[in-house]
């Protein structure tokens, strides 16, 4: 038997031979041909074949696959046993090198580099190449042909190709070949199968065996990944949940183009999606995901009972002309662009003044809906200086935006400077991951030190991308002086120093005095961000090291470009890198933002993680984020656009109530998956749900003291630090989207239950529960209005609740013909608009703000007891402005049981308490 | 039946299910399957651990590698003789001179990281920190690895900590006090501590109306992690707020006087006390943060009147009593600061400045061999003599005493895998 398979075999390999020498030998670039050459463990069975593999394509592919370049072998930075190959692959010099040392020319079969895969020598890591398997034979054969390196010139990888593009399985355990195919420059083509290693993504839903064998497990879909050389390709597999897919699937409208692309993958998975959520979970849902607040009670009650058609379109536009809207998808971009106050240290004398600036800038341009590309061209292009400004104007204008009241505002200069001057932005490696996970989300750290071992980058693709940044300076507190005006700019920084007492090279305590300089807006030096002209380039760390030329004529090359660009050419090398984000053949940069934005407003975005755009790691519904970034590209990068598509689409309004189609699946947008309420958004709603109604009214507009408008990071010992920390707002240092979390914690409860700062919310004077109590003891009530008056006048209301009363003023004055006095309402209302379109910029909340003034106990006032029909308003009104919706029946009556008591107010109490924590309270649902 | 195929890939349902929640390795459903289980440590000499962080960098000089003949370098202060014979401190440290049998302290640590926020980040994590990875505090990775009783927390910060769960997850993170106790006074810790006037009974009262109110998903329960963790952190929070140990572990007005009164009546001496009654009620893992050691300006000064006395009193006091509880043998004490300062003074403002060169740490407890000095300074305590220890050679062994294995891998939450501690080896003389 085995005698006749081998036989047969040779003659297979003896033919093979003709076919294959061809391609290796000889042949002539760019003519694709069709022909593929079949797989390498064919043609090497035969240990007698005269075949000569070849390095690039066979050797190294080989030693990946069996293991030998793992990071736990000779993988590892360190090697192993004296020997080290690349990481995952790809430094042909090195691996070749490595193997050079371990080979015996003159007797080829006495090598170490064969003895020890093969074990004829001791190997600890065991026999990956046990003699007489194809695998021997192929290395035995490179090393008999004196083992050549990649020749100069070489044919260049082109794609790898995956056959069946995808698979549908329909019972478990059914099993499918892959076949790889490697194409490559010079128009030839491989069955690279046996050489490639292959992941599956979801082992649970599909399998895969080292030779490239799907087998199905769970109903659902994944994909299963190849590797070869720097090829990665990934191939959907898919089980449908439900006998209801393709053409049984039922007849289902599908509201919006993005309705129609998840149908189109729900169709495939035979899963039908849940209804379309109630008006109040909508309301809910999308107050928080827009605005990051709740509804109020008196909007539920009428956005429930308005009966226009396009009513929650509505709700979305008016969400989005609000300035909370602003605030939270301000916080949102600095998240990803890391405004830090730990990274910028000194990036001006005052502490802190850089992480408000920074959020100010981006409010500012959120609230006026700046397109996206614009934005982020401020970003990416910011310099400090004017052009032709001296050091000493540039620092004027500085100290002219500081102090009480201040002259200019940052937020009106064209770049944001600081986003370049954070700590762990300095050096060009860091910057070049900095910027890949900002603008491109994708994580191309693993390539700095190695191939990416999940993606095409590599070492080289890194380093010719860390070039576009190494002309880029910040310098904290002084001027670029290289890039201005040399000498002078420095000079102009020793004399402002010298005026303030302090010499040039500042020490210790030399940084209060500065702060506080800056503080009452006298002239400090201030940092500066420039780009330093090509001839002045010397980067801090070059790469030769001990080779005293400098660097000439740099040449970088944007990732997955093949042109080179002479740097040289631009003034600023960053120029090339925006135009490069702004071509829409790009896409990672418009998939980067619209993927980030889609996750803000379901449990996970299309591509999971966020921030991991990688080949191996596809979106769940690829055509649904291609057509949305393809078409926010079309619509002129309009986030409002954007919000307003992804909010208004019936896949985002779906209930969290699953189905039996749907049920085992969480990535294909059928149904809401419940979510933890981000930090600020969480302490917000708790303030918001306990807060008085006058105070309620206007959370929308009003941002005094809102979380969603905390600039920077919050430093240990602020009082709001613990709350904001202990739920997980981005620590904005890593480069992760998984800075922030949204994972539950033992802390968050304890928090919730017991913690003072929510009792302080609870209790606090001219809270909800102190107004309710005032209501029900009209007399004390009343004496603490004296009080309130005698101690000063009461606050302007909130402008939204101005508008509120003016616009009603102004119907009541038509309606009665008050001319005169209609027109002056007309006026108000314009002034009251404006002030709402443009707010004064949000400023971090004072420190003790929130919680102070806790309304007093009142221990001297008996119990009271409460009517029940009170007691049914109360708890109306109560669940409306924590849930916002109304308690069901049984729900009712076991709050009605609670404010039974003698205590009533207590009971209210108990009820307020009850209601923050629930998993409905802190969860959007 | 066996599987056929050798398959590749971590498992990802879990992590899908959990939606974004989950972390590679990590899910929550793991995790409250790991917590529910828990684990057991034979090889653990320690089964605690109180970490002592004197912020701001001490003067090693200055503190217990005094160089009193080396006249450029020696400062202001006299060397004492201590319990170990040759062995001398700081005059400013009499009380720890004295108990010098009860540790084990290390000289001529060295490292190169001379930022305040890098070295920190590097003593309190055991690996030189990365732009683009967030390593666990010693402590997370405690909380993750060792079992506390339901009712207690598992990482306590007194009163905070620069120990950050980091890649392991905000799970893990510390319960800090956010403010330091003070000894014969009544001390409250939010989140855990009942507030004044409130019973228990309210408490349950509360939670009873909760849970009848509290019905929304049921539907989703057992298939939604999100869901079943905070349910669960539900039930344990509630055990935490009502259990009578827990309340009585953070009141340190409940110790008796004549055990109280040596800790001292200062912040730190306070914090010391609490970390050893956490610890005696269970609680596996507490930092005690010490700040104010940043003394470029008048170091002398400041060592002399505000920094060492409260240390040299509230330290001694918490070995002496962790010894006459019974617990020194199974708490692993580890105390140290970011960097050492420089041995020349600066003479314009007296004051000392950052020096990671050489520095000290100091351990005790749980298996350390106490009464001996490891590694030594150059004449002018300017580096080690000869080769120096590294902050993560002490950080391998500080997990060595709880029954980490340093080596073991974790994923991180982009699914690198990455050692505890990366380039550490356990420094065996210091073991008992």
């Amino acid at each position: 038997m085995r005698m006749r398979m081998r036989s047969s075999s040779f003659v297979q390999i003896a033919c093979l031979v003709l076919s294959v020498a061809g391609p290796f030998v000889a042949s002539s670039r760019g003519a694709e041909s069709d022909e593929i050459v079949p797989p390498a463990n064919g043609r090497f069975a035969d240990p007698a074949t005269q075949e000569t593999p070849d390095f690039q394509r066979h050797v190294v592919p080989l030693m990946g696959r069996v293991g030998c370049n793992g990071r736990s072998c000779h993988g590892s930075f360190q090697g192993q046993s004296g020997f080290r190959l690349s990481l995952f692959g790809y430094d042909f010099g090195l691996d070749h090198k490595g193997l050079q040392q371990r080979i015996d020319s003159k007797s080829p079969l006495k090598s170490l580099a064969l003895l020890k895969p093969s074990h004829a020598v001791d190997h600890e890591g065991g026999q990956p190449l046990p003699p007489g398997t194809w695998e021997h034979t192929l290395f035995r054969r490179w090393i008999e042909s004196g083992a050549p390196p990649r020749p100069a010139g070489a044919a260049g990888f082109l794609k790898l190709e995956v056959l069946p593009a995808s698979i549908r399985m329909s019972r478990e355990g059914e099993q499918v070949p892959l076949q790889v195919i490697a194409h490559w420059d010079d128009g030839t083509k491989e069955d690279v199968t046996c050489l490639s290693r292959f992941q599956a993504n979801d082992p649970a839903i599909a399998a895969v065996s080292e030779e490239g064998v799907v087998m199905a497990g769970d109903p659902g879909d994944t994909h299963v990944i190849a590797f070869y050389d720097n090829g990665v390709a990934a191939t959907p597999v898919l089980r449908p949940y439900s006998d209801l897919a393709d053409d049984r699937y039922p007849q289902l409208v599908a509201r919006t183009r993005i309705d129609e692309l998840v149908q189109d993958k729900l169709r495939l998975l035979g899963e039908v999606p849940s209804e379309v959520c109630t008006d109040e979970e909508f309301l809910r849902r999308v107050s928080l995901d827009i605005a990051g607040t709740l509804p109020r009670p008196q909007e539920v009650r009428e956005f429930v009972a308005d009966a226009r058609p396009d009513k929650r379109s509505r709700k979305i536009d008016e969400l989005l002309e609000t300035p909370a809207y602003a605030a939270k998808w301000t916080t949102f971009l600095c998240d990803i662009t890391g405004n830090s106050d730990a990274q910028l240290n000194n990036a001006t004398a005052e502490r802190a003044r850089a992480s408000r600036e920074w959020y100010d800038w981006i409010f500012q341009r959120v609230q006026a809906n700046v397109p996206y590309d614009a934005l982020m061209e401020g970003v990416i292009l910011a310099v400090s200086r004017q052009p032709g400004e001296t050091y000493l104007d540039y620092c004027e204008r500085q100290a002219a935006m500081a102090g009480s009241e201040p002259a200019s505002k940052y937020a009106d200069e064209p770049g944001l400077t600081y986003f370049w001057g954070r700590g762990n932005f300095q050096r060009p490696e860091d910057r070049a991951i900095g910027f890949a996970y900002t603008f491109m989300g994708i994580r191309l750290q693993c390539a700095q030190c190695h191939k990416h071992p999940f993606d095409e980058w590599t070492q080289q693709d890194f380093k010719q991308f860390q070039a576009f940044f190494d002309r880029v300076r910040f310098n904290r507190l002084s001027p670029v002086a290289a890039a201005g005006r040399g000498p002078a700019d420095v000079a102009d920084r020793r004399e402002m120093l010298a005026e303030l007492g302090l010499a040039e090279r500042l020490m210790g305590n030399d940084r209060r005095v500065l702060a506080d300089a800056a503080r009452d807006g006298k002239l400090v030096p201030a940092s500066e961000l420039a780009v330093l002209p090509p001839a002045a380039a010397n980067p801090r760390r070059p790469a030769n090291r001990g080779n005293p030329r400098r660097p000439q004529n740099r040449v970088a090359r944007l990732l997955r470009d093949a042109e080179p660009i002479q740097l040289d050419a631009f003034d600023d090398p960053r120029q090339p890198i925006m135009d490069w984000l702004r071509d829409p053949e790009t896409r990672l940069f418009s998939r980067a933002i619209v993927n980030r934005i889609w996750a803000q407003y379901f449990h996970r975005g299309i591509v999971e993680p966020t921030d991991d755009l990688s080949l191996a790691n596809p979106g769940s519904n690829e055509p649904l984020l291609d057509d949305l970034a393809r078409r926010f590209i079309e619509n002129g990068y309009d986030l409002k656009w954007l919000h307003r598509e992804i909010a208004g689409s019936d896949a985002y309004q779906r209930s969290w109530r699953p189905n039996e189609t749907n049920r085992l699946d969480d990535q294909n947008f059928a149904r809401a998956v419940p979510r933890r309420l981000p930090a600020e958004v969480l302490l917000d709603a708790i303030r918001t749900a306990t807060a008085g109604s006058d105070e309620r009214a206007g959370l929308h507009e009003n941002l005094r003291g809102r979380m969603t408008t905390y600039p920077g990071t919050p430093q240990g010992r602020q009082p709001v630090a613990y709350g904001l920390t202990v739920f997980g707002r981005s620590i904005r240092s890593k480069n992760c989207d998984c800075d922030r979390s949204p994972d539950p914690s033992l802390l968050q409860t304890l928090y919730l239950r017991n913690d003072v700062d929510v009792f302080a919310q609870i209790d606090r004077r001219d809270g909800w529960l102190d107004e309710v109590a005032g209501t029900l003891r009209p007399r004390a009530r009343q004496a603490q209005a004296e009080r309130d008056r005698a101690s000063g006048p009461r606050p302007q209301a909130p402008p939204a609740v101005r508008l509120a009363r003016l616009q009603q003023a102004l119907q009541t004055a038509r309606r009665q013909g008050r001319e005169e006095q209609a027109a002056q309402l007309q006026q108000r209302i314009r002034k009251v608009r404006e002030e709402i379109a443009n707010p004064p910029p949000p400023r971090p909340r004072n420190a003790d703000e929130p919680f102070a003034g806790a309304a007093p106990r009142r221990p001297d006032l008996p119990p009271i007891r409460i009517e029940t029909e009170t007691a049914r308003n109360i708890i109306d009104e109560a669940y409306l402005r924590t849930l916002g919706r109304l308690p069901d029946d049984e729900e009712r009556a076991a709050a009605v049981e609670a404010l039974s008591g003698t205590d009533g107010l207590a009971g209210v109490r108990d009820l307020l308490w009850a209601l923050l924590n629930t998993k409905e309270f802190i969860v959007n649902h | 039946m066996s599987m056929p195929f050798r398959v590749h890939g971590t498992p990802r349902r879990n992590i899908l299910q959990a939606g974004a929640l989950a972390i590679s390795g990590l899910s929550l459903g793991n995790y409250l399957r790991l917590a529910a289980a828990g684990e057991v440590r034979p090889q653990a000499t320690a089964r605690a651990a109180i970490f002592i962080n004197l912020r701001g960098g001490p003067s090693h000089l200055d503190t217990f590698d005094p160089k009193p003949d080396a006249a450029d370098v020696r400062g202001e202060f006299e060397a004492i003789p201590t319990a170990l014979p040759g062995v001398h401190f700081s005059e400013h440290l009499p009380k720890l001179a004295r108990c010098a049998d009860q540790f084990a302290l290390l000289r001529g640590v060295t490292h190169s990281l001379a930022a305040h926020e890098l070295g920190t980040a590097y003593v309190n994590t055991g690996n030189r920190p990365l732009p683009s990875l967030e390593f666990p505090g010693y402590g997370a990775v405690a909380a993750k690895e060792l079992t506390a009783p339901r009712d207690l927390p598992p990482f306590v910060a007194i009163p905070n900590t620069a120990q950050r769960a980091g890649y392991l997850g905000i799970r893990y993170a510390p319960l800090s006090t956010t403010q330091a106790p003070i000894v014969g006074r009544p001390f409250q810790v939010r989140g855990v501590s009942l507030q004044e006037g409130v019973a228990v009974s309210d408490v349950e009262r509360r939670t009873q109306l909760l849970s009848k109110l509290d019905r929304t998903f049921q539907e989703l329960e057992g298939g939604n992690s999100l869901i079943d963790g905070l349910d669960e952190f539900s039930r344990q929070a509630l055990s935490v707020i009502t259990s009578p140990r827990t309340q009585r572990a953070f009141d340190i007005s409940r110790e008796p006087q004549a055990f109280a009164a040596p800790f001292g009546k200062t912040p730190f001496g306070g914090s010391c006390l609490l970390a050893l009654r956490l610890v005696e009620a269970g609680v596996p893992f507490v930092t005690v943060t010490h700040d104010g050691w940043d003394t470029h300006n008048d170091n002398f000064e400041a060592l002399r009147t505000r920094l060492l006395p409260p240390f040299d009193e509230g330290l001694s006091a918490l070995l002496g009593g962790l010894a006459a509880r019974g617990l020194l043998e199974t708490t692993a004490v580890f105390v140290t600061g970011e960097f050492g300062r420089t041995p020349r003074i600066n003479s314009q403002r007296s004051g000392r400045d950052h020096f990671p060169r050489c520095m000290f740490m100091l351990l005790a407890g749980g298996g350390v061999r106490p009464g001996q000095v490891l590694g030594e300074s150059d004449a002018t305590a300017s580096g080690p003599l000869h080769e120096g220890y590294s902050p993560d050679d002490v950080a391998a062994t500080f997990f060595h005493l709880l029954g980490i294995d340093h080596r073991q891998e974790y994923q991180t939450n982009t699914g690198r895998p990455v050692m505890i501690v990366r380039d550490g080896e356990v420094i065996r003389p210091l073991l008992a």
